[in-house]
């Protein structure tokens, strides 16, 4: 029985996900601690707050790095597919139920990720590089294109921002917080995510595809149209997050979208999807998600200086996939360790 | 999967095989280039060919040019350096920082000691930047991507700690008429030192020992470790060569506009990288030549300073166009690269 606890613990150590929430258990009892305002009720509301839009992000990094390699072109397909929605709404002077602006943005943001997801299949191109050069078009088209400034959303979309599923007020500090119904929308992706991907053919394939290319195509996989899947999903993702963050602000702001995806990568490596592809958890995402905006949000709260958050996003995500990379590398040696014993013996 | 079942065939002379493909793709740029050219002095012959435009397309060429030869050596590798923009920035800090602290207040011989130990400083925070980069693509083996995305965030952090956010300027007269001298007046200072870069640089990798193994490692790693190469030591000193030349990026930027700052030319990581794609430097690494980096660096300043003759194109269409032409020249690479195979393989088949 003794034997057993000790067996599944050494499991759970092995696991990213455990350090990830240890981190953030160290690290908020330390801001508590010093502060004495980390667990707070509007402190926590506000941390799921400005949680929602990297928590839908995540699952496109997520996506992409376990089928293929990184995303990095979320961000902007964001922007523009909130920008086209937003016209849409000023445009035809729409007022009726959000769920229609919401289906204008996907799909916007789907006919984009497709042009993703048919480069990278078809030709086989580093993802990398393929959504560099397509953030820099949907940028070009936002910017140059279609001019876009700061827009003051419509009545009808900014009313559901402000719908909040929870309202706190702290009763010491007298500061408020409450929790938009957006929140809602990134635990609904999650949990679709979570069964597409356990409980469909094509989910396992996801990780078929990013585990070992030719296995999975031998296994009756079809390697491109999933690569292609993928892709064209994280566009519809992606414009779900753009009009979710447009009505947090109740500003369409168009230059504000950029630069999400480092921070967003970061998070999903630190919480042990492999960069290689094939392994990773929707809980990692959420740790990891958590744990960088902890860092953004509250270091704040016990004195260290804004100008510090890039150096210390840029060791995280070092010493992040460092410790992956080096786990990966152990493991491997674990097991040729043992299979030398064997032999021996 | 016709050409998969005929690999049991007498493998074709490799050398012809890149020689020809090299050649095709500097033809393709040269004849690139001189049709930008040749449009823009038919349709603005006034702006176009003046003294004063090849002087500016030359001092802004010279920055990024040379940090899209760090890139190109990174893809040579079969890694990528995303981070190259950013170690050229905190050179320049680093240097103008020393500077300014100690150059400016004396003057004559003991000021350019201290300009020249600067710039040895800036070099160095180069070398030390990319050695990083190195150690853990090398050593603890993080796929380059992810790496210098990490130091990428992380350089740019440094440097911002360092100025506390601010712009380093006022740095000495000396230092600064490197970035003003013209040479015949129709060369810049900084463009003749990109140009004798350049010339190292391509003997460095095209001509010696090292650049060999360089692109024997990047084509197959097992290959080139059980020939006996030290892979590690290769692909070390690869990303010390390519911080060491962003660094000299960074101070020539440094000294042209005397000033520097943490976040500047972030635009130029795309641009870096189109580069080096447009110059024939195979992502997947063991391809592509230095001159190519070269070619590809000036068709892309023609274009952008023919686009800046239009005020009614604003600058954001041209990251679109950058965008567009990246994944154009990806697929017309791959396409001709496919076909020039496909031709191969029907030769050694007969």
């Amino acid at each position: 029985m003794n034997l057993l606890t000790a067996k599944s613990f050494k499991k759970l150590a092995v696991r990213p996900e455990f350090y990830v929430f240890i981190i953030i258990l160290l690290l908020s009892l330390f801001i508590q601690a010093k502060s004495g305002l980390f667990f707070t009720n509007n402190n926590i509301v506000d941390l799921l707050r400005s949680m929602t839009v990297p928590l839908i992000y995540a699952i496109c990094a997520y996506l992409g790095f376990i089928s293929t390699g990184p995303d990095v072109s979320f961000p902007l397909i964001a922007a523009l597919s909130g920008y086209l929605a937003t016209q849409f709404v000023m445009v035809t002077g729409y007022s009726g139920s959000i769920i229609v602006v919401f289906l204008v943005a996907i799909a916007c943001g789907l006919v984009m990720g497709a042009i993703n997801g048919f480069i990278i299949a078809k030709y086989n191109f580093p993802s990398l590089i393929v959504t560099l050069g397509t953030t820099s078009i949907f940028s070009g088209i936002l910017l140059g294109v279609f001019e876009a400034g700061r827009i003051k959303l419509p009545e009808s979309m900014i009313e559901f921002g402000q719908q909040s599923l929870i309202k706190v007020t702290n009763a010491e500090t007298g500061l408020g917080s409450s929790l938009p119904m957006t929140f809602l929308i990134a635990i609904g992706l999650y949990i679709l995510t979570y069964l597409f991907l356990n409980f469909t053919m094509a989910g396992r394939g996801v990780f078929a595809v990013g585990g070992d290319e030719t296995s999975a195509e031998r296994a009756g996989f079809n390697v491109k149209k999933i690569r292609f899947g993928v892709f064209t999903v994280n566009g519809g993702l992606a414009a779900i997050a753009g009009v979710c963050y447009s009505v947090e602000s109740t500003y369409f702001l168009p230059t504000e979208f950029a630069g999400m995806e480092m921070i967003v990568i970061a998070a999903v490596i630190l919480g042990g999807t492999r960069l290689m592809g094939g392994v990773g958890t929707l809980t990692g995402c959420v740790l990891g998600t958590l744990l960088l905006t902890i860092v953004t949000n509250s270091l704040i709260l016990v004195g260290v200086p804004i100008y510090w958050q890039k150096f210390i996003i840029g060791a995280i995500i070092i010493v992040g996939t460092a410790i992956s990379v080096i786990q990966i590398a152990e493991l491997k040696g674990f097991r040729r360790s043992k299979r030398k014993k064997v032999e021996v013996a | 999967m016709k050409t998969a079942l005929k690999t049991n065939e007498p493998a074709a002379p490799k050398t012809r095989l890149s020689f020809i493909k090299m050649d095709g793709n500097i033809l393709r740029l040269l004849i690139i280039m001189l049709t930008i050219f040749i449009i823009a002095s038919i349709t603005k012959p006034s702006t176009f060919l003046s003294v004063a435009n090849f002087l500016s397309m030359e001092k802004q060429m010279v920055e990024y040019g040379l940090m899209a030869i760090g890139v190109g050596i990174a893809m040579i590798a079969g890694g990528i350096d995303l981070s190259v923009v950013y170690i050229a920035n905190l050179s320049a800090i680093v240097a103008g920082l020393f500077m300014q602290k100690f150059a400016v207040a004396v003057s004559g011989p003991e000021q350019i000691f201290f300009i020249v130990l600067g710039i040895l400083l800036g070099l160095l925070t180069g070398i030390v930047c990319g050695l990083f980069n190195g150690f853990l693509i090398a050593k603890l083996r993080i796929p380059a991507m992810l790496a210098t995305l990490g130091t990428m965030q992380l350089y740019m952090g440094i440097a911002i700690i360092v100025t506390g956010g601010s712009i380093v300027s006022g740095l000495p007269e000396p230092f600064a008429i490197i970035g003003r001298t013209n040479v015949f007046g129709i060369f810049t200072m900084s463009f003749i030192v990109y140009i004798v870069i350049v010339a190292i640089v391509a003997y460095y990798i095209g001509k010696t020992k090292y650049g060999l193994k360089l692109y024997l490692l990047g084509t197959n790693e097992k290959a080139s470790k059980f020939a006996g190469i030290k892979n590690n030591q290769i692909i070390i000193r690869a990303y010390m060569l390519s911080g060491v030349i962003a660094a000299s990026a960074g101070l020539l930027s440094l000294a042209r506009i005397n000033s520097a700052k943490a976040d500047f030319g972030s635009s130029f990581v795309m641009l870096t990288i189109l580069i080096a794609v447009l110059g024939g430097i195979n992502p997947d690494g063991g391809a592509g030549k230095i001159l190519g980096i070269f070619l590809a660096t000036i068709t892309v300043q023609l274009m952008s300073s023919y686009l800046n003759m239009f005020p009614e194109i604003s600058n954001f269409y041209r990251d679109m166009i950058w965008g567009i032409a990246l994944i154009l020249v990806l697929i017309v690479n791959h396409v001709l690269n496919k076909k020039s195979e496909a031709k191969l393989m029907r030769l050694t088949s007969q």
